[in-house]
This record gives C-alpha cells, structure tokens and sequence, in this order.
C-alpha cells in the first residue's frame, strides 16, 4: 500500500511556530471547522450545548467553539479534531441545519502575546481595517488582510485567531511574520 | 470611505463591491403583457442623478450581505445604509 506522509497547511510535517519578541503565531493544524446555516424560518439549534452566538461574537466551551460569519450561519470549531469527520458530527447535533464540512479549505494561526493586548492590537493596527480597541474577547469578524479574507476571534485579550484559505497559507503566514517582526524594532 | 453596516458598524468600504441602483430589486413581472418593454427599461436604463442615490453594496469581505446605501454622488457622502433583506423591494430578496 502506498505510503502518504499527511503534511500541514504550510508543507510540513509539523506545524510551524515561530516567535517575535512578545508575539508567538502558531499554526493551528488540529482545528476542524465546519460551516452550519439556518433554513429559512428554522430554529437556531443548540449544538453541543452551545448558545450560538449573536453579531461579530464568538462563543466557546472547552475545545468546541462557535463564532458568527453572518445571518443564520454560524462556523463551529473543534481543538485537536481536525482528522475526524467533525461535520457528520455536527450533522448528528443540528439535523435541521445545512451543515459543510470546512477544516479542508482553511488553515488556522494562533497569535498568543505574552505581554497582555497591547502587542495584539498594534499587530492588528498593522493589518487589518477593524479599530483594535472594539475588537475584544469574545469579537468576531470577517474582513480583508493584504487583498485576503480571512476570519478573526480574538479568543482572549491576549490571543487572536486568524483563519484564512489553505490555499493561500504561505502568503498569510509572511503576512502576519513580517508585521510581528517589524513590531519587535 | 466608510460604510455604516446595519450590523456590523463602520466597515471600511474596500470590503464591499458595489452593483448598481437600488431599483434593480424591483424586477418587472415576466408573465405581464408589456414584460417586454418593461423587461428593457429594467435591464437598459438607469437614472443618473448628481445627488442622493440608493444603490447596492455586496459585503464580500464581511458577512456577505447585500445593503442598500443612500449615497450623494455629488459629495460622496454616505447617507445610510440597510439590510437588502429587510427591505425586500418587489419580490426580490
């Protein structure tokens, strides 16, 4: 039988980290994701116990979490689950719901400061169109970084969430490792 | 530029592209007698006014809902902004 060797996002076997003075951006490679939407006129549903959330807000509980990408539709996240069917378990929780399995088409980084927000949000200042300072634990969004889309969960005043397409993983992380680098002068 | 997403708040306006005049919801009834000529007007003639204008804006990098922006073309002033889905003009939504 052949053979494969998995490989991450980024080409390699392990997942990349890297750190910039107070800022470390790891690649998240066992984040599952998996987009859920509303019929029309259906309940919201209650996923693995969550309240999904409202606007621009992003809820968790332990390694499942969920943040909204727009009316009716929600993207359910999973820790370490990336190699499993996630999706057909999120089916099994919200059967009314349209659900789209999603960890293939993107890739996740983890930007953790070790000195509190400040080093996040001149990060964000850097490169992204969205004011830092309403942007705090527990925010949400989607918006553009260098000509890309990408989405955003500030997880905690000290850790942001950037995922973006899979396919564009090496432009992403040279966007986010330039921008860290020059904050460190 | 900066567009007051219902929503969202003040998005910058990169994140949307734009498609036209607001009257493009209001699509003629293909099954009427003059659907013809009224299907002709729709598709050909806008109104070009050096003014307010209500036009559609797709935020595609956002949460990809379709808005109406009341805009003045003369200054570039951006009036206002709503959900396309509220206000379902005709019987697009």
């Amino acid at each position: 039988m052949t053979d494969l060797t998995p490989i991450t996002a980024l080409g390699a076997a392990a997942p990349r980290v890297e750190t910039f003075g107070a800022l470390q951006i790891e690649e998240n490679a066992g984040l599952a994701l998996a987009s859920l939407a509303l019929r029309k006129g259906g309940n919201t549903p209650a996923p693995f116990g969550l309240t999904l959330p409202d606007v621009a807000s992003a809820v968790s509980n332990g390694e499942i979490g969920a943040f909204w990408t727009g009316r009716g539709q929600w993207m359910v996240e999973a820790a370490g689950k990336s190699e499993t069917d996630f999706a057909a378990l999120l089916k099994a929780e919200a059967p009314e719901c349209i659900v789209t399995e999603q960890t293939d088409g993107f890739v996740a980084f983890e930007v953790v400061s070790t000195q509190g927000g400040a080093p996040i949000e001149a990060l964000m200042s850097k490169l992204l169109n969205i004011d830092p300072k309403t942007f705090g634990a527990g925010q949400a969004v989607r918006t553009g970084l260098e000509h890309m889309t990408v989405f955003l969960i500030r997880r905690s005043d000290e850790k942001l969430a950037v995922i973006g397409m899979r396919t564009l993983a090496g432009s992403l992380w040279h966007a986010l490792a330039v921008a860290a680098r020059r904050l460190e002068d | 530029m900066l567009i007051p997403h219902p929503l969202l708040g003040l998005r910058d306006s990169q994140e949307f592209t734009y498609l036209g005049d607001a009257s493009l919801m209001n699509r003629p009834d293909p099954s009427a007698p003059d659907a013809e000529a009224a299907f002709c007007d729709y598709v050909f003639l806008r109104n070009n006014p050096a003014g307010v204008h209500r036009e559609l804006w797709f935020h595609e990098q956002g949460d990809r809902s379709w808005l109406i922006v009341t805009r003045n073309t003369v200054t570039h002033e951006i009036l206002g902004a709503e959900l396309a889905t509220d206000v379902k003009l005709g019987g697009a939504q």
